[in-house]
């Protein structure tokens, strides 16, 4: 590099990295409506075939919402269809359902622990593309009473800005006259970790730094979020849109969330594209909240 | 128009200025000036900012004028009082200081309301996406926000808007380009006002052009060549419109993501932004003709306006005081100290000499031979410091006995023309195609010395070629 190049790397760089900033935020991400459809949903239970069959009915009953404009092919699988995980996989591969229906710990024992989902799923949510609702164990929940809707459904991520495809699912779920609840927790113990770096840099005002810096996060998800409203109610869907934008501890927070609102589905993505894991959200958020329905995408 | 402290004390000081100054010494000077050209224009080799070169040399001119010269010590007349203050103050010129303090402390306050940014995206919006329209419109923001506020800060929103916006319409191919055009029109654009570009303050404050006088004179040259720059950029940088409704849609679509509002913290402060700029514009535009104000000058006005939309940040002023480029003002106070110790050394009637040969070629040969020649200097060194020494010079140098050179003298609009339009051959010649050149490495654009000259030739032969047929014509 010449010098020429030295000064020119030096002339009004601040200024013009402001104004790039500025026409950056300025550039807003809108979401993109588009009608999920699902055409095919495979009901997957551990029990024979007349409880499979209940658990069947009591999914159809839950999901009463996908009625709507479509007519869904049901195939329920009971226990002994497969002992194992490759068995499983094997049947989805020959199915190709549109949504995966089922419960924690399949051909286990173990549901009543609350450490993890079970083999099964973990495997299901990572090797297939096709979305998982995890419905609460039927050994927790009565077989008896009334079977809760989609009334309230709530989109749940760290990132919601340019999700359209959560928001898509998240609206497709949501029962006529529902409410769909957007949600964006933005992670606290992540951005402590960065201003404690921050701290420690002197041309760096840290205050100033993380008021700016949760009010730009803040701020794009209120916008996305805003543009999610407007594209439904441009859609005509019958339903209503509420936005929820924080930052705290993850679980605390939603757990908080989950109860202020009475969810009745959560919707989360669970593909991490950096790691043959669960999305880092997603796994300590499903494992947590056992009592509510989870659609995993 | 001279600042009213010069205006009061020249005379007083006139009387020092010797006339019989050894050759030698005048020499000695001629040739610490020519040192101080040369290390302006090595600036980037020595990596060190222009007001401690100019520094050096004011405080070397002042020592050694001290020793060797008969300087105007003082005490001065400044209003029918006797005022004593070191030389070296009103060897300044503090009407140029202030206006330029005075502007860009305004412009930075009012770039906070938003609106600079709000119009850069309206127009973007206004494009639908389109290469050729951005280009014209990008183009067209570019001479008006050089010729408003300056020609740096045009670049800086221009070219920072030019990077982003191309980025979303997946262009970023023609950012080199673009940006190219962008710069060179900040010289073309800084060309039409009397407070667009500092060799255009200097000179016409030496001259006496008012506002309105400069912008009659020089706005026709000004749209012909912003026409022309386009035109030829377009083609030079192979910017078509986009062919089909589709890919005219996906564009629409693109450029419809900006908000343009969302830089603005407040509605109300950006109506007031709004409304002070308009004002600022015609307050400077009628700063001459205003009673009162016309004595308290361009600089008074620019500070006043500064000042009150300082209010909207009462209590953070000291942001906007550390954001001044002191390394320019500092350029020029010790560049005023440097050429008035020049002044006094004889260098300026000894370099006036030589220009009075080039201007006895005659009314067209004379002036195209200034101007081209104002250009070729400015290419490659600082315009600052040319368009000072001219001014200075061709000040003293009468059209007859007694009868000063008027407003319209097209030596003095020779300068002009030449010291901007010499800043669009090189990425050296001009403080804002230094912006362009900043930006395009940012993005990881190579673009060297000669690669700009290489590029950038075209439109400034073009220009000049423009402006000597202008002159020649018009004055």
């Amino acid at each position: 590099m010449t010098s020429y190049d030295h000064r020119s790397h030096g002339i009004g760089v601040g200024k013009v990295d402001q104004f790039e900033s500025v026409f950056r935020a300025a550039v807003k991400t809108r979401f993109e409506y588009s009608a999920v459809q699902v055409e095919s949903v495979l009901v997957v239970s551990d029990r024979d075939e007349r409880g499979a069959a209940e658990f069947g009915d009591r999914v159809r009953t839950r999901l009463a919402v996908l009625k709507r404009g479509e007519n869904i092919r049901w195939r329920i699988v009971h226990g002994g269809e497969y002992d194992s995980v490759p068995a499983l996989l094997e049947l989805v591969e020959a199915e190709r359902p549109g949504l995966i229906c089922t419960y924690r710990h399949l051909h286990s024992d173990s549901w009543q622990w609350p450490y993890t989902l079970g083999e099964y799923i973990d495997v299901l949510t990572q090797v297939t593309s096709t979305p998982i609702m995890v419905v609460p164990h039927p050994e927790r929940q009565p077989e008896v009473g009334a079977v809760r809707g989609t009334k309230v459904v709530m989109a749940m991520t760290d990132h919601v800005m340019g999700d359209h495809a959560l928001v898509n699912w998240a609206a497709r779920f949501t029962a006529e006259g529902g409410r769909l609840v957007l949600s964006n927790v933005e992670d606290a113990s992540a951005l402590d970790r960065f201003i404690e770096a921050v701290g420690r840099i002197p041309s760096i005002d840290t205050d100033s730094t993380r008021v700016a810096i949760v009010d730009r996060l803040e701020r794009d998800a209120r916008d996305f979020m805003q543009s999610c409203s407007e594209e439904i109610v441009r859609a005509a869907l019958p339903i209503s849109v509420e936005s929820m934008v924080a930052h705290g501890h993850h679980l605390t927070e939603y757990s908080r969330l989950v109860e202020e609102h009475e969810a009745d589905l959560l919707v989360m993505h669970t593909k991490d594209e950096d790691q043959l894991a669960m999305h880092g959200l997603a796994y300590p958020l499903a494992i947590e909240v056992r009592s509510v329905p989870l659609l995993l995408l | 128009m001279t600042s009213p402290v010069l205006a009061v004390v020249t005379p007083q000081a006139a009387e020092h200025v010797a006339s019989d100054i050894p050759l030698s010494i005048t020499l000695l000077f001629a040739a610490i000036l020519v040192a101080l050209i040369v290390s302006l224009a090595l600036e980037e080799k020595l990596h060190a900012k222009k007001s401690l070169i100019v520094g050096l040399y004011a405080i070397m001119s002042l020592l050694l004028g001290a020793i060797l010269l008969p300087l105007p010590y003082g005490p001065y007349l400044i209003g029918g009082h006797e005022m004593s203050m070191p030389v070296y103050i009103p060897a300044i010129d503090w009407g140029v200081i202030t206006i330029i303090f005075g502007a860009s402390l305004f412009v930075d306050v009012t770039s906070r309301s938003g609106l600079f940014t709000w119009i850069a995206i309206r127009l973007t919006k206004a494009s639908s996406g389109d290469p050729v329209r951005l280009l014209w419109l990008y183009g067209l923001m570019t001479v008006v926000f050089s010729a408003v506020l300056n020609n740096v800060t045009a670049m800086i929103i221009v070219g920072s808007l030019t990077a982003v916006s191309l980025d979303k319409l997946k262009r970023s191919d023609k950012l080199l380009g673009f940006l190219l055009v962008e710069g060179l029109l900040t010289n073309i654009g800084g060309l039409l006002t009397l407070i667009s570009s500092v060799p255009n303050i200097i000179v016409g404050t030496a001259a006496d052009i008012s506002f309105v006088a400069f912008f009659y004179r020089a706005s026709p040259f000004v749209v012909v060549t912003t026409v022309a720059t386009l035109l030829l950029g377009a083609k030079l940088f192979g910017l078509v419109g986009l062919a089909d409704e589709d890919a005219r849609a996906e564009a629409r679509s693109l450029v419809a993501g900006f908000d343009e509002n969302d830089g603005i913290e407040s509605r109300g402060f950006f109506w007031f932004g709004a409304a002070m700029l308009v004002l600022f514009i015609v307050a400077i535009a009628t700063t001459s003709v205003m009673p009162f104000v016309s004595d308290l000058g361009m600089g008074f006005v620019a500070m006043a306006f500064a000042v009150v939309m300082l209010i909207r940040y009462k209590n953070d002023v000291d942001q906007f005081y550390r954001a001044v480029d002191w390394d320019l003002l500092g350029f020029f106070a010790a560049l005023f100290v440097v050429i008035n110790v020049m002044e006094h050394a004889q260098v300026l009637a000894l370099i006036g000499q030589g220009v009075e040969r080039v201007v006895d070629l005659g009314p067209t040969l004379g002036t195209g031979a200034v101007m081209v020649a104002t250009a070729a200097f400015s290419s490659v060194t600082d315009n600052i410091p040319l368009a000072a020494m001219l001014a200075k010079i061709i000040s003293g140098m009468p059209l007859a006995e007694g009868v000063v050179r008027p407003p319209t003298d097209p030596l003095w609009w020779a300068v002009i023309f030449g010291a901007n339009l010499g800043g669009n051959i090189t990425p050296i010649g001009s403080a804002s195609t230094l912006v362009a050149v900043t930006i395009i490495h940012k993005h990881g654009l190579r673009l060297s010395f000669g690669g700009f000259v290489r590029k950038a030739l075209p439109f400034a032969l073009m220009q000049i070629a423009i402006a000597v047929l202008y002159l020649l014509w018009v004055f």
